[in-house]
């Protein structure tokens, strides 16, 4: 038996806060959401696992609130129902639109927080490595792992494709139509050197006998070790909400 | 049922198959670049996954979106994860319609966008409406916004958003992968397994 916070336990604490983004209260939503985001800086193993995990974390953040505001205001001016309690630029707020709004953006932010902060504090190779222990094929772990590395690729080639039309006078700072016809002779050499990569990779991929490999059971058998009682915890939470949510809907 | 789902899977993931899939899902998050660079006001979000869908297959076009919005959600933008039934319908939907040959005519290409455009429109307003209450935080807010304004419910103020700008969006990304896809020599095409849905009698090599 351990309390470790691992990657069953995080995925199963995206679970219970998304369950709670539709049975709990706007108020008890907002307490969350700021245990998520304090979470971040608090406890070490929800800490951004890379300087990009990082900044996507800084930026969303930010982004999020930002948009969060924007939904309270727009909200409150165009759902007219309720007392007003206030005036922007002669237009009144209204109160109905107001917690209409709240109830929107605390849901969004628990629901995009949550899954925010599992995905920061996750490595994506761990996470490949744990689906394939759990079953996952060798062919889609190779796309999962394939795809990390043209996303490393893609935008310098981008760039160099894009330098590349430029200099031959492909009017990539024209008009909107001359930009738009650019937009092929970029789109073009990409996708075609991605195919002739692919049938590189895809015939080596074939001699070395990769497609025909039967999935590995030595790991998909290994055995998970202790159970994470922190885990089960968390699990036995989330039915626990849901009973409770059920029965209050059934009792009107 | 699950042995069928893996034989299809294996049908169309022959080798140069997997790079190309990886390739269309990396390209799904960073075609926005590219616009970004022209000042073209588009997404793209979905080229790679209907470029999936024409030149290997349904199946791997809906692995291709799902991992896509997964991996979206990775890299800062967590309510993707929401819209995998969307682009997993993206997917479907073209993958059958480009085996049906609807990408060697350019007239069904406009209709295949539109019709897209509308299932995926009907797919995700339930989605926006009820998970996210209208907001996808994004500049079609407004348009709920203003449609809500008008008297509508929720439900249908999102669907009108989305019927006014989903149409208009696939029907850009249906003929810029038709273009694309013309352009490129058919013998290197005939690698992919859903080549065979786009040769005509005027381009058998």
């Amino acid at each position: 038996m351990n309390f470790r916070i691992d990657l069953p336990t995080k995925l199963a604490l995206v679970l219970l806060l998304w369950i709670c983004a539709f049975a709990v209260s706007w108020e008890a939503q907002v307490v969350l959401v700021l245990l998520i985001i304090m979470s971040r800086f608090a406890v070490p193993d929800f800490k951004p696992q890379s300087r990009r995990s990082a900044r996507a974390f800084t930026r969303f953040l930010i982004y999020s609130f930002a948009v969060a505001t924007f939904v309270l205001i727009l909200n409150s001016l165009l759902i007219r129902g309720g007392s007003t309690f206030g005036s922007i630029g002669g237009f009144s707020l209204y109160q109905d639109g107001l917690f209409f709004g709240i109830r929107t953006a605390s849901r969004l932010l628990l629901l995009t927080f949550a899954i925010l902060v599992f995905f920061i504090s996750t490595p994506l190779k761990d996470l490949i490595r744990y689906l394939q222990a759990r079953g996952l094929s060798n062919s889609f772990a190779l796309i999962l792992l394939l795809t990390l590395h043209f996303l490393d690729q893609l935008p310098a080639r981008i760039h160099q494709i894009f330098l590349a039309q430029q200099a031959r006078g492909a009017p990539v700072d024209a008009g909107f139509i001359s930009r738009s016809r650019a937009l092929f002779s970029i789109l073009s050499p990409l996708v075609l050197s991605s195919i002739v990569e692919s049938i590189d990779r895809g015939t080596a991929l074939e001699l070395r006998g990769f497609l025909h490999r039967p999935t590995s059971t030595e790991e998909s058998q290994s055995s998970p070790g202790q159970r994470n009682v922190l885990t089960l915890l968390i699990l036995f939470l989330s039915l626990i909400v849901v009973l409770y949510t059920i029965a209050q809907w059934l009792l009107g | 049922m699950l042995k069928y789902i893996r034989e299809r899977f294996a049908e169309e993931l022959t080798g140069p198959a997997l790079p190309f899939v990886a390739f269309c899902i990396a390209l799904n998050l960073t075609a926005g670049q590219i616009t970004a660079a022209l000042k073209i006001p588009l997404y793209l979000d979905s080229i790679g996954t209907i470029l999936v869908a024409v030149l290997v297959g349904p199946w791997s076009a809906v692995l291709c979106g799902s991992t896509a919005n997964i991996l979206a959600s990775a890299f800062g933008n967590p309510a993707m994860m929401f819209f995998i039934p969307v682009v997993a319908v993206i997917g479907a939907f073209t993958g059958y319609v480009a085996k049906l040959g609807w990408f060697r005519k350019w007239y069904l290409v406009g209709l295949g966008g539109i019709l897209q455009g509308v299932l995926a429109a009907i797919v995700s307003a339930p989605i926006s409406a009820y998970l996210f209450s209208g907001v996808m935080m994004s500049g079609t807010d407004f348009l709920v916004l203003y449609f809500r304004s008008l008297g509508n419910t929720l439900m249908d103020s999102v669907l009108y958003q989305g019927l006014a700008s989903d149409p208009v969006d696939k029907l850009v990304s249906y003929a810029i992968v038709f273009l694309l896809v013309r352009n490129l020599p058919l013998r290197l095409l005939s690698r992919l397994h859903g080549a065979v849905n786009l040769r005509t009698p005027d381009r058998a090599q």
